[in-house]
């Protein structure tokens, strides 16, 4: 498992654990100070995550498909915030 | 005629029904029966709690809050770590209807606006405090109140901190440092970044000085009267059944 942190820049700070199968994402955590609203929508996010390339762009337009499809609210992080933090996750596994 | 709102202050309670009552209210709200409503509240024993979104392992040293006799617990709120000090913290909570003017669908500016009344509440004690976004109220450049806002069950549910006394060097040893030799450099980083009411004024502010300030300031920022209440049969039985089912459990606290 890979795990990174990052620090948005004023925003918060945006945690994540990776395992990845090549480069294909088997699991991912997203852990952190931020706010997203609603809350439970976080462990939905992570499930939509796997299977995907660990690549930031991709990452990011589907972190904010979800987001926005339900209408949700992230503050202190963006979606590519967190995909960022998740490449660098997936890179420290293995 | 004035708006008129519940004010509740429930004193010393352990984590686990501190936030278990949060959310009661939260729903005897949602279910229109109790009006809005302010909280004031604090902690025995001291305890930590964390955002919905960390990690207990992550955030919290489990074993020096056993030691030390400091409950832990996750927010049904996002935001960081808190360490929650008996005598060094207020804490309250606003509870309100989603579609009250005080509430916008901008999470930012209902933050702002949700924190004014602090602000306020803190001039009257001689603090020149003021907002700073995301969700921080900051004296001279520190930190000295933090917030944390959610919704659902169209209720808006708010609660901070207000630091009346702050020892950053007990707030390291129940969070969790990336290693032992840094502790000290992120205690001085800390007494850099924050201060108390206590520690700004030089002089001891007590809890009902504190209380009465903030009661004033809420009152006159939104022109509304608190009147001291109860919490109902409802909201207390809720209470009881969210802390043993929910706050008190390992499934909930450790779930991230």
């Amino acid at each position: 498992m890979g795990r990174a942190e990052y620090k948005v820049e004023g925003g918060k700070l945006v945690k994540a654990q990776v395992i990845i199968d090549g480069n294909i994402i088997r699991k991912v955590k997203i852990t952190g100070d931020f706010f997203l609203h609603p809350e439970e929508l976080i462990e939905e996010l992570e499930e939509a995550l796997v299977g995907s390339l660990l690549d930031e762009s991709n990452l990011a337009k589907l972190i904010r498909g979800v987001i926005e499809k339900k209408n949700a609210i992230l503050l202190g992080a963006s979606p590519e915030d967190f995909a960022k933090c998740i490449v660098m996750a997936g890179n420290m596994d293995g | 005629m004035v708006e008129e709102w519940r004010l509740l202050d429930t004193g010393l309670h352990d984590a686990f029904y501190n936030m278990a009552l949060d959310e009661a209210i939260v729903i005897a709200r949602s279910k229109k029966l109790v009006p809005n409503t302010l909280r004031f509240f604090r902690w025995e024993p001291s305890a930590v709690s964390i955002g919905y979104f960390q990690s207990m392992e992550e955030e919290v040293d489990i074993e020096t809050c056993k030691r030390i006799g400091v409950d832990y617990v996750r927010r049904r709120t996002g935001g960081g770590a808190v360490y929650h000090e008996r005598d060094g913290e207020l804490t309250y909570s606003v509870i309100i209807n989603e579609d009250h003017p005080l509430i916008s669908r901008d999470f930012q500016k209902t933050y702002e606006k949700l924190c004014s009344w602090l602000v306020r509440g803190l001039s009257f004690l001689g603090v020149p405090a003021e907002f700073k976004p995301i969700n921080d109220i900051i004296v001279a450049g520190k930190k000295i109140s933090g917030n944390a806002q959610t919704r659902g069950m169209n209720v808006v549910h708010q609660h901070g901190t207000i630091l009346r006394e702050v020892n950053p060097a007990v707030m390291f040893s129940v969070l969790k440092v990336p290693s032992e030799k840094i502790r000290g450099k992120m205690i001085k980083a800390a007494e850099e970044r924050v201060t108390s009411i206590n520690k700004f004024l030089q002089r001891d502010v007590s809890f009902e000085e504190l209380k009465k300030a903030l009661i004033k300031g809420f009152e006159e920022s939104f022109d509304i009267k608190l009147v001291l209440g109860e919490i109902t049969d409802f909201e207390k039985d809720m209470a009881v059944k969210l802390k043993e089912e929910k706050y008190s459990t390992r499934e909930w606290n450790f779930k991230r």
